[in-house]
């Protein structure tokens, strides 16, 4: 401070009596602010009780976070904040306002703020930039903080932990597989394309609640539980998997297995998909329900088909189901239809029970296009005309089935038009 | 300061901001962050605080769905997550008596929790497992809709400051032990334990809710008490409790809370401390007491009277008083002891600092307008008296009126405020 005589002591206002401080910011500049602004900020009060940045010869040092521009924003917000006579509306439209900045300085405050310890300011900032996160789509996100999209197509098609149990991120997930399905067979001739367009307008939700009797869910490792329990997976490289299905309190029995993988897919496959789905508009998939069988034999012949030898199968008891319970796993079949999974053994149905599951598939396909109302109360009173439907050869296989590229192309579709941002 | 368009400037923020910001989105937002890019692939397993509510999963038609998808988004993401976890909320109306809550709890046990919110749906209560007594380091505890069971072993939680139990199913000394056995509690909120006679023993303790239906509140060892807020309930058992109690309720509650600052009572609780209440032989103070709201307070009953009189006068600081009468009284044409209001109301005091006066649910009764005139007499400082009649007054609205502008006031800012039409 300037030597002063006592009359000027006298004269001098309280005002201009104000202490001031120094501060350098990382690039060596030096800014001088009143003290009481500054100590708003902890780090800079901690340093002034250690003697720092009374003069200019001994600024403080801010943190290498804290630029300039930054600084002079710190000090704004400082500078309204620490007046104590403000009320809580004040503050707050004061806020509103001063968060308005574009992204990169909101980051950079954040950054800033909190290298200063200053709370308040890092909780304003973070709740901006939540904001700017929160509903967002991630290509929005990505848009808006410049991230890049880098995940490599390994780590992109590695299944995404589901626990949202969001339709989308497992369409996505299915959709990821296909690909990478694609990647290891480059080089296979791929098939004719198809046109055809679903128009069912049905959410994904509510046509896959249905085919999973709206009691069981699925998540991107293929793990299907039941509303009997049961587990159904995926096998290693997606050979087979099961289809359970149960009644009442009878344990549950599977009536078809087929082969699969994960089978929604992008433009290309789409194609692909909607040919054979045409083909086989009119022989959809079936679903029948079955009374008990001997459910541990069924468990045996899974194991022995299992490829992978990961294959977890088990019953067990259904509680209180009185609606037929379609079980199935989301995992479509593959596109190539081809290739038949090598340890399959069930080739061969019987022409009765060809017939009987054309019927069944014509039945489901007719349902599935009826109003969701509608198809409950049709299962509620199918469900007591097909109980004494016997089965007795309960495992298909249904690789080369038109039911299983049916359903896969109806999801395809539906995926891409709800999952298209996802595409 | 301008980089390259294609630069992120959030991903390198440190862990502890993007912990901030993700603790600000909802939590399945905050896991959809997973597939922005690589270096947001596990920013979300680290954060310590979770909040899981019943949007954490797509609403469902059927609840079961919704209770299996909710148990399962939980279980994943526990699953998933990596480091502490300091605060867990969990909030919903689908689950209640789920046994994997037990296996939640028993996880995060593990975890060093400190604040746990557990706030259940409607119907079968939840029993509290013997691991939650194990955690440590609990410093802030929640249950709502729980049935809380220590084992013999338990010792308190030591680091307990803030306790809330609503609706929970707890044995009387349980709670008494309890709270002793936590030395550091300085919350306490208890609501809708039914019919608990309480003795309150916490030294540190300074804010007190309680609703319900008590028999007896003791506050006993509660010397740093600051805020009271007491509801107390009627039942037919409780009614008889206190014909036949014979202690002073006033000093048994009020005795030992030299630091009170703040004192609110619901429903009963007048009543409750008119009680054996003799205006006291030795006075205590509350020095420290600026704001008391009684609520249905019945002007009829003259102890009643007597407890607002007690505390007015000696509490010398008082700011603001809310009261409000009790709305079924007819307005009675016979009133005993009006004459204490000339013989025995102490006539010298003086309420120093009392500046704000809120008299509702007022029905004319003519102890209410002696109370009036007793307070505009005798608050030098007044500047509001706002007076509300009863919605059940129609035609003493006048005569109240007539009565009020006759009053006299020592304090020449004082404004009466009369509120006609209340909606």
């Amino acid at each position: 401070m300037y030597p002063m005589s006592d009359a000027d002591r006298q004269v001098i206002k309280p005002e201009i009596m104000k202490s001031y401080i120094w501060l350098q910011t990382a690039d060596d500049s030096l800014q001088e602010v009143e003290q009481e602004v500054a100590t708003f900020c902890p780090f800079i009060c901690h340093e002034i009780h250690k003697g720092m940045g009374s003069s200019k010869n001994y600024p403080i040092s801010l943190p290498q976070r804290v630029n300039p521009g930054t600084l002079s924003l710190i000090l704004d917000y400082c500078r309204f904040h620490q007046v104590s006579g403000r009320s809580n509306k004040e503050r707050k439209s004061y806020d509103e306002k001063f968060i308005r900045m574009d992204t990169k300085r909101l980051c950079e405050l954040t950054s800033a703020a909190d290298s200063l310890q200053l709370r308040p300011l890092v909780d304003l900032t973070s709740r901006a930039l939540a904001r700017m996160i929160e509903g967002k789509t991630p290509e929005e996100i990505r848009e808006t903080f410049h991230l890049p999209d880098d995940l490599t197509e390994e780590e992109k098609l590695e299944p995404l932990r589901n626990f949202a149990d969001d339709p989308r991120i497992r369409l996505l997930n299915t959709l990821y597989a296909r690909k990478r399905k694609e990647l290891k067979e480059r080089g296979k001739p791929k098939s004719v394309e198809v046109e055809g367009e679903l128009v069912d307008d049905r959410s994904v939700d509510d046509l896959l609640s249905f085919i999973n009797g709206g009691t069981s869910t699925v998540d991107s490792f293929g793990i299907r539980t039941t509303p009997c329990g049961l587990v159904l997976k995926r096998l290693n490289h997606g050979q087979c998997c099961s289809v359970f299905m149960g009644i009442g309190e009878d344990l549950c029995t599977p009536i078809w297995r087929r082969s699969d993988s994960k089978g929604v897919r992008a433009s290309k496959s789409k194609k692909k998909n909607r040919r054979r789905k045409d083909q086989l508009k009119h022989a959809p998939m079936s679903c029948s329900t079955v009374n008990s069988t001997s459910s541990s034999n069924n468990a045996i012949d899974i194991h022995k088909e299992s490829n992978g030898g990961d294959f977890i199968c088990h019953n067990s008891k259904v509680h209180n189901h009185s609606v037929p319970v379609l079980c199935e796993t989301l995992k479509l079949q593959d596109i190539e239809d081809d290739r038949f999974a090598p340890e399959d053994e069930l080739d061969d149905l019987d022409p009765a029970m060809k017939e009987i599951i054309d019927r069944e598939v014509e039945d489901f396909a007719r349902r599935l296009n009826s109003d969701w109302h509608e198809r409950i109360q049709e299962l509620l009173s199918l469900d007591q005309e097909r109980r004494p439907l016997p089965i007795t050869r309960p495992i298909y296989n249904l690789r080369s089935s038109p039911c299983a590229s049916y359903f896969r192309t109806l999801l395809l579709a539906l995926s891409v038009q709800s999952g298209a941002s996802y595409a | 300061m301008d980089s390259a368009f294609g630069h992120d400037f959030i991903s390198d923020l440190p862990q502890s901001i993007i912990e901030t910001i993700l603790t600000k989105l909802p939590l399945r937002d905050a896991v959809r962050t997973s597939i922005l890019s690589t270096k947001w692939r596990y920013k979300w397993a680290t954060i310590t605080q979770l909040a899981f509510d019943d949007k954490c999963v797509t609403p469902s038609h059927d609840r079961a769905v919704a209770e299996i998808n909710l148990v399962k988004f939980v279980s994943r993401f526990l699953f998933l997550h990596d480091g502490p976890i300091h605060k867990f909320t969990l909030s919903t109306s689908y689950l209640q008596n789920t046994p994997e809550i037990d296996q939640w709890l028993l996880f995060l046990s593990r975890k060093d929790i400190k604040q746990l919110v557990l706030e259940l749906g409607e119907g079968e209560l939840f029993r509290v497992p013997s691991c939650l007594f194990t955690c440590r380091m609990l410093a802030r505890l929640e249950l709502v809709r729980c049935e809380f069971d220590p084992p013999p072993t338990f010792r308190g939680f030591l680091s307990l400051k803030y306790l809330n139990l609503q609706q929970v199913l707890v044995a009387p000394e349980v709670v008494e032990s309890l709270i002793s056995s936590c030395p550091l509690l300085e919350s306490l909120t208890l609501s809708y334990s039914d019919s608990l006679a309480l003795t309150v023993r916490a030294p540190n303790l300074k804010y007190l809710i309680l609703e319900g239906e008590f028999k007896d509140i003791c506050l006993e060892n509660t010397p740093l008490l600051v805020a009271i807020s007491v509801a107390m309930y009627m039942t037919d058992d409780i009614a008889e409790h206190f014909e036949h109690s014979s202690s002073c309720n006033f000093e048994k509650f009020l005795g030992g809370v030299p630091c009170l600052e703040r004192l609110i009572g619901h429903i009963y609780f007048t009543k409750y401390l008119s009680i054996g209440n003799d205006l006291g032989k030795v006075p205590i103070m509350y020095p420290r007491l600026k704001v008391i709201e009684l609520y249905q307070v019945s002007f009829e009953d003259m102890k009643e009277i007597l407890v607002i009189l007690r505390l007015i006068v000696n509490s010398p600081n008082l700011q603001e008083l809310h009261i409000s009468g009790s709305s079924n009284t007819s307005a009675a044409t016979e009133c005993p002891d009006l004459e204490f209001w000339e013989m025995e109301c102490p006539s010298d005091c003086t309420l120093g600092q009392l500046k704000t006066v809120k008299m509702t649910d007022m029905s004319a009764v003519p102890h209410e307008m002696k109370f009036i005139r007793f307070l505009l007499g005798n608050s030098p400082l007044l500047e509001v008296m706002s007076i509300t009649p009863s919605i059940y007054v129609t035609d003493g609205k006048l005569n109240m009126l007539v009565e009020l502008v006759r009053l006299r006031r020592a304090s020449s800012q004082a404004e009466i405020i009369f509120i006609q039409d209340q909606i």
